[in-house]
């Protein structure tokens, strides 16, 4: 058998066939693990991009995520969230934009807290993003993200803005991180595509009868 | 073929005198890449160990059934599994470690380190010998690569493991930004080849 032409087609096609079996089935095993951590994730950075509310456990967020947050739906992909409206004592109290889009390396994911006024910024929170570690990936660090508590949004096509060290930053902008340009770049890119969309979406309801 | 090796030979060329790093000159780009913070280098480190020990004992539990003309993408193969588990495993379990690594986990299955022992030694040795062998293989990558990472994170972010050092994370120190960035991983790895192989010639000539 083993000196037969087929035999490294026949062995090849077996182990293949083993290893994968074994692959497919670990997946299995873990999905379940891995959606619900990729929802907690979600629903953490909803909630985080409100500074307000204090958070200590997975479960936590979930149960203030379901009980006082309501998400609606982008009007061109069924699948993904538009912004999430956040109620305390059944008032609006802010909306969580998401913003998406090509990072560095690969997409990133986040919201964007925005009060009750829709133009004070109350925070910014990533779910999903595969930057250089130690450099863009910082972006999920406090000391970026804190910068945009309290920015307010303008209201032109670049709303938001991401500048160098060496400029002042501002009523609508924030300091880079340092050794991350592209990332910088990017971000800003897609959360002003993002942010000008919800702003839009919102202006369209105002003014509808 | 070399003569077979005795556990202890392959430990000590594992860890120093056929280290990966500063001898083979192997698994560099992971060693560019991921250096930068400590506790994501060892994560790196500890699962690259694994992946290569197992993966040279499969490799050479089917050594003698595999067709030669076929025994690299058997290996592959083989390696890449290991490298899904280990992802899923980070996945499920540790996602915030999962989104810090992000694609240098699945790179892993291309780090020469793992193929080169397979090719190497656990195609033509016993399995448990090639276990050893991928094992000390992947400690002696691990011990350079977590010494260039306390250097880089140290003198580019000014902490270690994340938290706050003495002096380093006082505005008395000036961060060096390059350390955090790839060209920092060129000089902190060149000096360390140039250290390590300083000790090295020294030995050779007592």
């Amino acid at each position: 058998m083993r000196d037969k032409p087929y035999f490294a087609v026949v062995y090849m096609f077996v182990v293949t066939a083993f290893f994968s079996a074994i692959l497919i089935g670990f997946a299995r095993m873990t999905r379940g693990q891995v959606e619900a951590n990729k929802q907690i994730a979600l629903e953490k950075a909803i909630v985080q991009v409100f500074p307000e509310i204090e958070v200590v456990s997975n479960a936590e967020v979930h149960n203030i995520f379901t009980s006082q947050f309501k998400t609606v739906k982008s009007p061109k992909d069924e699948d993904a969230i538009f912004y999430a409206v956040y109620y305390k004592n059944d008032a609006i109290t802010g909306y969580a934009v998401r913003v998406e889009g090509q990072g560095f390396w690969a997409p990133i994911k986040g919201f964007v807290g925005v009060a009750a006024d829709k133009r004070t910024i109350t925070g910014v929170a990533f779910y999903e993003q595969s930057e250089t570690p130690g450099l863009g990936a910082r972006i999920d660090e406090d000391e970026f993200r804190k910068q945009f508590v309290g920015k307010t949004i303008e209201d032109s096509d670049e709303p938001i803005g991401i500048v160098s060290a060496a400029q002042t930053p501002g009523d609508n902008e924030v300091h880079a991180v340092t050794g991350a340009t592209q990332t910088s770049v990017r971000l800003e890119k897609l959360m002003n595509q993002y942010i000008r969309a919800w702003l839009d979406a919102m202006q369209n309801k105002e003014t509808a009868p | 073929m070399s003569p077979a090796k005795s556990t202890q030979q392959i430990v000590i060329d594992g860890l120093w005198k056929e280290n990966p790093i500063f001898r083979q000159i192997l698994g560099i780009c992971s060693t560019l890449a991921v250096t930068n913070v400590f506790l994501n280098t060892a994560v790196m480190c500890i699962s690259l160990t694994l992946v290569t020990a197992l993966s040279c004992f499969t490799v050479s539990l089917l050594r003698e059934l595999t067709p030669r003309n076929i025994r690299m993408m058997v290996q592959t193969l083989i390696i890449a599994f290991y490298v899904i588990i280990v992802d899923l495993i980070l996945k499920a379990y540790w996602p915030e470690m999962s989104r810090n690594l992000g694609p240098f986990v699945g790179l892993i299955i291309t780090n020469c380190i793992i193929m080169g022992r397979c090719e190497a030694f656990a195609g033509s040795n016993p399995p448990v010998l090639s276990f050893t062998d991928g094992f000390f293989n992947g400690l002696g990558y691990s011990f350079v690569l977590l010494a260039i990472s306390v250097v880089r994170e140290l003198f580019g972010m000014g902490t270690l493991l994340g938290f706050d050092m003495p002096y380093f994370s006082t505005p008395y120190w000036d961060k060096w930004i390059i350390m955090v960035m790839p060209p920092g991983a060129f000089f902190v790895l060149a000096s360390m080849i140039w250290l390590c192989r300083s000790i090295k010639s020294k030995e050779s000539k007592s």
